[in-house]
């Protein structure tokens, strides 16, 4: 606790001066997020029907200043082992968190996902998604001197990855337990799982598939029913599937204009601000405005693994891998979804869908990208 | 930290990182190729899906064409007719609640309270549910100046078929129904909305393609669960073409009380172009009816009348012509020249022929007659005799060319042919020889031979016109259109002048049987009367006659005439079924026709 109470009072007190964190801030991932996020609004704008949702846009906007401000916060303010030190405590605290969400959630949509504080409605799986990249890091990182990983080394961040998912399928919330999965194993096997390991495992759950297909609950199995057969239930569980598919391929070549999507102005489409934005961009500017989208993300993800060669250490490169990859495997199954390539989970696309849970954790995630970088001692190098 | 190891890490830690790079690149490629496959190269596949969705066609009625007299005077039109509906989620409380507040201006019988609520819960809560059809106007001036308490509650405005006269002439005009499998072979070309109603008799059946119109369509972009978000495109309906009937209303209203209360028919026709003046059939309907809809009562009623209100007698009603048909076995006899108008016969009230007797109407006889006598007197045994000379295929060809057993094509669906008989069709229909006594018969047009009131009276007007005869025709002629004629007759002028004076002699001679034609302000008119036997068979089986207690075994009254005799404008037939003789129970029928047709037009120089 006193430590804890020291690193507090260190907040600001940092080696660097401002301008030199301004300095070796990654404006050019600034630049590319922004960007991005004013294709977002152009595309939102179109999707909650121009002038009489307008509310909706504003907000989106208002959410993304604020964001902004959040990821400059997080790269700025700390000093360099601030997140490190915090790491297992921010953990252990969005642990716990979900645990009393799965305990006295509220309900929405049939799911147990928020927790209600007072005035704040929080969506704890949010903050795990920071919280495990926080804290895999911070286990990898301790391990990283004068240790070779064995694969007792790798059971406690299963763990740590696991943990959290159960709670959140439990929920049940598929796509971030996906998520979130996706995320630790990522950076597990960047930190060194050996091979022969990861393709045990691989089979292990390959072979465990039939029983997770047992436990998982009736919506979920009609959702990857539905994936590979759309058109047995057009108007039921395919609906979603089948009027993305006819948004997105109506688009042509170069799309239908701005705000004339007759499926997204028509209310064909479902969430077409949320989950289902994709479709509403492929519709009005069709594969040139898909591509374009498309390249955008990946010179995101390309610049955001680039700050992976300024980390000091494993703590710094593992957050880049996990913030990296967090980011793209939202990308890759919300985009994946709405063309029809993987089966209707509940996530959005990072930077783009409206909402402000997912704008506020993508922005923290990239504020630790960030700093990752403004303390790279490479900069010493450079100069 | 030791710089080796941390080397060592992140070289290892490279070449991981480029893996996953790799993954996601290989993920982002194929959501790229994804895209292209969607896109490019099945664009035009979902393009199509895209439109359906988004277009529903909602077509508007087109209204029928309106149908008039000679006088322009309109005969069926197409009046407002207000619907109450209302938008449920509108509505701003419950349907309930609505309707217990409507009750007060509108009456709601609680079997349609309860199909409202039911058809309500089966619909979409935005889209507009009937409460009520066929508003009055106390309903409708009720509810709309107090519309704006009932949010989600419209009167619409539709159109429907009214027909002002109610029931008169509505054989000619026919009326409207739900489209039969047959209606939907015949106008295959046109798409039958749920609720459209096709002709089903009359002008309004034959006349379907015209009356009709186009249907308009209304192009509606809509969303996912059908509600209409704007008009895209409207193509107006196009109103049917209007009718304009050679009918005269006020000869039809006389025609129709005339017959008074008695089953018959009138035909009334211009001699000089075969326009049909007026046409009766009665008992009658009321077209309006079958708009409103019958009760299972009132629909029994109508088609279990042994009067047969649904006939329309003029050309479905087939009838021994009696003695009307001596003109045409006149006009066989002159223009073939089997008799010389001078000559005379003897009447003695019976001819006997192979062991049979065959009376006169009259059983005292009529002595000695020549031809004038013999129409004007209608004396049967000259015409037996006649009949004998012609032989029944000399006859039946004379009836064929006046237009007799054929249909007349006048533009009415359902006209029965009516039959006059040969030696060919005996042979055809029953396999046995024609009998010389059947001619003698055939010759005062009982036995076999069948005609409609329209054939006799185009008959009739051949007569009166000299000798053309002429497609009877509904509609009016446009000014220099030439009417059709379906044949000419091949009698001399003199031959056709005798035969005139005798039907004028019919009217106006002291003997003359027709002489309760005659009509008012010294008018001459010209005819014939006919009695045609409904219980022939009984009588002649039991061999004498059977007493006539029932008014269903009472004979037919024919009467055919025009006037003025001298240069016809009206040519005319009466049947009343079941009225005795032809000059007590037709003949005043035809006068009174007769009287308010000069009436109207005045007599001609």
């Amino acid at each position: 606790m006193i430590e804890t109470g020291q690193t507090l009072l260190a907040l600001g007190r940092t080696a660097l001066s401002w301008s030199e964190r301004m300095r070796r801030f990654p404006w050019s991932l600034i630049v590319l997020l922004s960007v991005t996020s004013m294709v977002g609004f152009v595309i939102l704008f179109s999707a909650v029907g121009g002038r009489e949702n307008m509310w909706l846009f504003w907000r989106q906007v208002a959410q993304f200043i604020f964001g902004m401000g959040i990821l400059g916060t997080v790269a700025l303010v700390a000093d360099e082992k601030f997140y490190r030190r915090f790491a297992y405590l921010f953990y252990i605290f969005s642990l716990l968190l979900l645990i009393a969400t799965m305990i006295m959630g509220s309900v929405g949509m049939g799911a147990r996902r928020w927790l209600e504080m007072g005035f704040l409605r929080l969506q704890t799986s949010e903050l795990m998604k920071v919280a495990l990249i926080l804290a895999l890091a911070r286990y990898f990182h301790d391990r990283s001197v004068g240790h070779v990983l064995t694969w007792r080394d790798f059971l406690l961040p299963f763990v740590m990855t696991l943990t959290p998912m159960g709670l959140i399928v439990k929920q049940p919330d598929l796509g971030t337990a996906v998520l979130i999965g996706g995320v630790g194993i990522s950076m597990i096997v960047v930190a060194g799982l050996s091979w022969r390991i990861l393709f045990v495992l691989m089979g292990m759950v390959g072979a465990s598939l039939p029983v997770i297909w047992n436990s998982m609950h009736g919506y979920q199995k009609k959702r990857i029913i539905t994936l590979f057969a759309p058109d047995q239930d057009p108007l039921g569980a395919g609906y979603h599937i089948i009027q993305s598919k006819i948004a997105v391929g109506s688009g042509g070549w170069t799309g239908k204009g701005f705000m004339a999507g007759s499926q997204s102005q028509l209310n064909f489409l479902p969430e077409r601000h949320t989950d289902f934005i994709f479709s509403v961009l492929a519709e009005e500017w069709g594969f040139i405005g898909g591509v374009t989208l498309l390249t955008l993300y990946a010179l995101i993800m390309v610049r955001a693994m680039m700050i992976t060669e300024m980390a000091n250490d494993r703590f710094g490169l593992l957050i880049v891998v996990g913030v990296t990859m967090l980011f793209s495997i939202q990308v890759l199954v919300n985009i994946g979804m709405v063309v029809g390539l993987l089966p209707v989970v509940g996530i959005p696309l990072p930077l783009i869908s409206y909402g402000g849970s997912s704008m506020v954790t993508v922005m923290i995630a990239m504020g630790l990208l960030a700093h990752v970088n403004i303390y790279s001692r490479q900069h010493g190098r450079s100069v | 930290m030791l710089d080796d190891d941390r080397e060592q890490f992140r070289g290892d830690a490279r070449r991981r990182i480029l893996l996953v790079g790799g993954f996601l690149g290989a993920a982002m490629a194929t959501l790229g190729g994804r895209l292209f496959h969607l896109q490019v190269l099945r664009g035009g596949e979902y393009r199509t899906l895209a439109e359906d969705n988004r277009i529903s066609l909602k077509p508007m009625a087109a209204p029928r064409g309106r149908i008039f007299d000679r006088d322009r005077r309109i005969l069926v039109e197409n009046n407002p007719d207000f619907e109450m509906v209302v938008i449920p989620e509108l509505a701003g409380g419950t349907l309930r609640f609505l309707l217990r507040r409507l009750r007060r201006f509108i009456e709601f019988s609680d079997e349609e309270v309860k199909f409202i609520l039911q058809q309500a819960r089966r619909q979409r809560s935005f889209l507009p549910l009937r409460l009520k059809s066929h508003l009055t106007w106390e309903e409708v001036s009720n509810i709309s100046v107090r519309i704006h308490e009932f949010p989600g509650v419209d009167l619409q405005n539709q159109s429907i078929r009214y027909y002002p006269l109610n029931s008169l002439a509505c054989h000619i005009l026919g009326y409207l129904g739900e489209p039969s499998d047959r209606d939907r072979q015949r106008f295959a070309s046109v798409t039958f909305r749920p609720g459209d109603l096709v002709g089903k008799s009359g002008v309004e059946q034959h006349f379907e393609e015209q009356l009709r119109g186009r249907e308009g369509v209304v192009e509606m972009e809509v969303n996912a669960v059908g509600r209409h978000v704007r008009e895209l495109h409207r193509t107006s309906p196009q109103q049917g073409a209007d009718l304009h009937l050679s009918l005269d209303v006020d000869l039809q209203l006389e025609a129709q009380a005339a017959l008074g209360n008695a089953a018959g028919s009138v035909v009334a026709l211009d001699p000089n172009n075969g326009e049909v003046l007026a046409m009766v059939s009665y008992p009658v309907y009321d077209p309006n009816q079958f708009i409103r809809g019958f009760n299972h009562a009132q629909w029994r009623s109508l088609i279990n009348d042994p009067s047969r209100p649904m006939i329309n007698k003029a050309i479905q009603g087939q009838y021994p012509p009696g003695s009307t048909f001596k003109i045409v076995v006149a006009l066989a006899g002159l223009s073939m020249g089997k008799i010389d108008p001078r000559e005379h016969v003897f009447c003695g009230g019976v001819l006997v022929k192979e062991e049979q007797k065959f009376y006169c109407w009259r059983r005292g006889g009529h002595g000695s007659v020549g031809l004038m006598q013999a129409i004007t007197q209608s004396c049967d045994v000259y015409f037996y005799k006649l009949a004998e000379r012609l032989g029944v295929d000399a006859i039946e060809r004379q009836a064929h060319k006046m237009g007799l057993g054929d249909l007349t094509r006048v533009e009415l669906d359902g006209e029965r042919a009516g039959l006059i008989p040969s030696r060919t069709w005996k042979r055809k229909r029953f396999k046995a020889a024609w009998y010389p006594g059947e001619t003698l018969i055939t010759g005062i047009g009982q036995g076999y031979v069948l005609t409609t009131p329209l054939q006799l009276a185009n008959m009739v007007a051949s007569v009166a016109n000299g000798g053309v005869v002429y497609r009877p025709s509904l509609l009016r002629l446009h000014p220099g259109q030439q009417p059709e004629i379906l044949s000419r007759l091949a009698v001399s002028s003199s031959h056709m002048e005798i035969l005139r004076q005798s039907l004028e002699a019919v009217v106006h001679d002291r003997t003359g049987t027709g002489a309760k034609a005659r009509p008012e302000g010294g008018i001459h008119a010209a005819g014939k009367t006919g009695t045609s036997q409904v219980v022939k068979h009984k009588r002649e089986k039991s061999g004498q006659l059977i007493k006539q207690t029932g008014e269903k075994l009472q004979d037919h009254a024919l009467f055919v005439c025009y006037a003025p005799a001298d240069r016809p404008k009206i040519a005319m037939a009466v049947i009343v079924e079941h009225g005795g003789h032809g000059g007590s129970a037709a003949a005043p029928v035809a006068k009174r026709v007769l009287d308010r047709y000069f009436a109207k037009y005045g007599v001609p120089e």
